[in-house]
């Protein structure tokens, strides 16, 4: 009888222990501040994978660095921790993650990628008033549908494409008018259409001749037919607007059929600010000039996630950067607020101003859910590397145009 | 059909119904609406696949149109939510029987038929992906207004129970394939068209008939899917995800029975989930468990989970 009552010494000391460290926990933690959980979606597998990998790399980044310096100041030193959801590319497995996200009492969710997963995820997300942070979704309707919880850190579809007019019109003019007859080739989804149907409204006013827009399909084997047509069509200016396995492959056989216009204009271009594409194929990435999203050069630290994302295996493209700064911004909006509350995080995005990492977009202020300081970068990819040609602000090199070789 | 018929397709219903006041998260009531969406997308499958022998591979044409028509009216014609739904389940019909007339008409059959429903739905996704009417490759938003007009609830337990009346209309309708005199001429059909028409059976007929029925059913399954995410782009409308969700629910629950297609999606969609948790970190690795216990089930069950039931029954019956 007692044999069964009495525990062994062994099992007292071990029970002793346990709840000592129990009852300890709840102090260190309190010392601390319990961590912070914050929902990071990113589609990691299907068709878009290869972003989202970056993506999530950025936003792992972020937390190793807030963690690092001390965590989240004003929550005494509280960690971030991510919870990370996998999107697959599909708008409703993204709604469903969400759910899952929320499930898990993240205090926020950054990411997303592309507009249609941004759509289901966000509006999922509304339901219980939990901030979201869209990195790159560009369609000007995600922050257009009355969600108090949305918030894009990235320039919009209209905001990028009116600055990359302008900045064509100034390149060209600097140059002493070299182009004047463009061919647009672009794919039949949501970039590419959008894109060429603008385009072919705003150029001709700018007084450029638009001699054909030759639209293919995502994914395309074979850009030969479309390249012959361009060389006999000799424009001066080339503006594609494709993926990356489609801008590569058309301008690779640009570069085999030896047909060199003045200028190839992307814009958001899927490969012509990729460094993997540069490293790949540099001899058909050389003088591509793309306005997309891009760090600032003059920040350092661009640099050194640059040389952490090469640590890391990978090739750098602009989500790492975007990613990186879009989770800072949501770490100090948690912080202004004072506490991981869901509704003053979104106060405190609606109405204060926030740094914007390694963005060029100084002071990030959002209105109506879109931060109207974020602003695309001119790139051109000269001897190897990609370097930021406009605005003058951030240029680090003189545009190579009309193109020489 | 009897009383008797309809008794399990209510108790099933009941169930269901009860499922979400039963302190359901909001990730587990999103995930029964989505379920049962697809489930409706495979109930109108299996009403031309399972019934009637003829195997599509692109009913992607048909929840594309009953989407993109549910959306469309309410946005650029200000309709009402309801009537938008109920437009979208007839266009999609009509497509139905477009599809229909065209392929059953020319005598295609087995593979040739499941091609060239595939290249439909492909020029549907290509279509609305450059239309200007569909948003193009945009795609379409609607504005999220919960109301009854609207057809959007902040409680999403009443969408659940909309859903649910939907799938029980599409299980009624698959009791009365099973009993009528429709069915058994679909079914004889499928069995030997010849033979069913030396018979006196009008085979041209009778699949138009099930193709009408099947894209109604997927076309409400289509308007369903709009209305709760309210967000819709050609892939997600006519790309080949939904044709081989609304495929394999049937596949994988019962092939050509009433309740094949809800037992099947409830498998799939809950396995899927489940594996989400049994991956771990790595990306991917729960598509791979997925995959594995998808051909375990076709292995081991090719008749299905409910052709398990009836086969245990069968052995022990011969026992």
């Amino acid at each position: 009888m007692t044999s069964i009552v009495s525990p062994s010494r062994r099992a007292v000391l071990r029970t002793g222990l346990a709840a000592t460290s129990l009852v300890a926990m709840p102090a260190i933690l309190r010392a601390q501040g319990a961590p912070v959980k914050l929902g990071i979606i990113q589609p990691v597998t299907g068709a878009l994978a290869n972003d989202g990998d970056l993506g999530k790399l950025g936003a792992e980044f972020a937390v190793q660095d807030i963690n690092a310096a001390g965590g989240l100041k004003s929550l005494g030193g509280a960690k971030l921790e991510i919870v990370f959801a996998d999107n697959r590319s599909s708008p409703e497995v993204a709604a469903q993650e969400t759910e899952r996200l929320n499930g898990e009492g993240v205090a926020g969710i950054v990411g997303g990628f592309a507009s249609g997963l941004c759509a289901t995820a966000s509006q999922a997300a509304s339901r219980y008033d939990l901030p979201y942070l869209i990195d790159v979704g560009v369609a000007d309707q995600l922050t257009q549908r009355g969600l108090k919880n949305t918030f894009r850190f990235s320039p919009s579809f209209g905001m990028v494409t009116k600055d990359a007019l302008q900045r064509l019109v100034a390149l060209n003019d600097a140059a002493g008018k070299p182009a004047r007859t463009v061919v647009i080739v672009h794919e039949d989804g949501l970039f590419g259409s959008g894109l060429a149907k603008l385009l072919q409204a705003e150029l001709p006013k700018l007084g450029f001749e638009i001699l054909e827009t030759v639209s293919h399909p995502t994914p395309a084997r074979d850009m030969a037919n479309v390249v012959l047509r361009i060389r006999s069509l000799q424009p001066d200016l080339v503006i594609p607007s494709n993926y990356y396995g489609e801008f590569v492959l058309l301008a690779r056989t640009m570069q085999q059929q030896r047909v060199r216009p003045k200028g190839i204009y992307a814009i958001l271009g899927g490969g012509a600010s990729s460094l993997r594409f540069v490293k790949e194929f540099p001899q058909a990435a050389e003088g591509v000039m793309d306005c997309n999203h891009w760090p600032d050069p003059k920040n350092p630290l661009t640099a050194e996630l640059r040389k952490r994302t090469e640590a890391a295996g990978r090739a750098f493209a602009y989500n790492v950067p975007m990613n990186y700064s879009a989770v800072r911004l949501m770490a100090e909006a948690i912080e202004k607020a004072g506490a991981p509350d869901r509704l003053k995080i979104i106060e405190a995005l609606s109405t204060q101003s926030f740094a914007s990492g390694v963005m060029p977009y100084g002071q990030s202020k959002f209105v109506n859910g879109q931060n109207t300081s974020a602003l695309p970068l001119n790139t051109q990819v000269q001897g190897g590397d990609v370097k930021v040609i406009a605005p003058p602000d951030f240029a680090e090199a003189k545009a190579n145009y009309p193109y020489k070789a | 059909m009897t009383a008797r018929d309809l008794a399990p397709v209510l108790l099933v219903l009941g169930a269901l119904a009860a499922l979400p006041f039963l302190g359901l998260s909001g990730s587990g009531l999103n995930f029964l609406v989505t379920t049962l969406i697809i489930a409706l997308a495979g109930l109108g499958w299996n009403v031309l696949g399972g019934f009637g022998g003829q195997y599509s591979f692109g009913h992607a044409a048909f929840f594309g149109t009953g989407a993109y028509a549910t959306a469309v009216l309410q946005l650029k014609f200000g309709w009402n939510a309801w009537g938008a739904l109920a437009a979208g389940i007839g266009l999609g019909t009509l497509v139905g029987l477009a599809i229909g007339y065209l392929s059953f008409r020319a005598g295609l059959r087995g593979s040739y038929f499941a091609l060239v429903t595939l290249a439909f739905a492909e020029v549907f996704r290509i279509l609305a992906n450059t239309a200007d009417i569909t948003g193009g490759a945009a795609g379409l938003l609607l504005k999220l207004q919960p109301g009854l007009a609207t057809l959007q609830f902040a409680d999403r337990r009443i969408f659940v129970l909309l859903v649910l009346a939907f799938v029980g209309l599409a299980l009624v309708a698959s009791r009365w394939l099973e009993r009528s005199r429709f069915g058994a001429h679909l079914i004889a059909v499928r069995e030997n068209e010849e033979a069913a028409r030396a018979l006196g059976v009008d085979a041209l007929a009778v699949k138009l008939g099930a193709i009408a029925l099947s894209a109604a059913i997927t076309a409400a399954a289509g308007g369903l899917y709009v209305q709760y995410f309210l967000y819709l782009d050609a892939g997600v409308a006519y790309g080949t995800w939904i044709s081989v969700e609304a495929l394999l629910a049937p596949i994988v629950g019962g092939i050509g029975t009433a309740f094949g297609p809800l037992v099947g999606a409830l498998a799939l969609q809950g396995l899927g989930e489940l594996t989400k948790h049994l991956a771990g970190g790595i990306p991917g690795v729960d598509l791979v468990v997925f995959g594995a216990c998808l051909i375990a089930v076709i292995a081991f069950a090719p008749q299905g989970l409910l052709g398990l039931r009836r086969r245990k029954r069968a052995a022990t019956a011969g026992a």
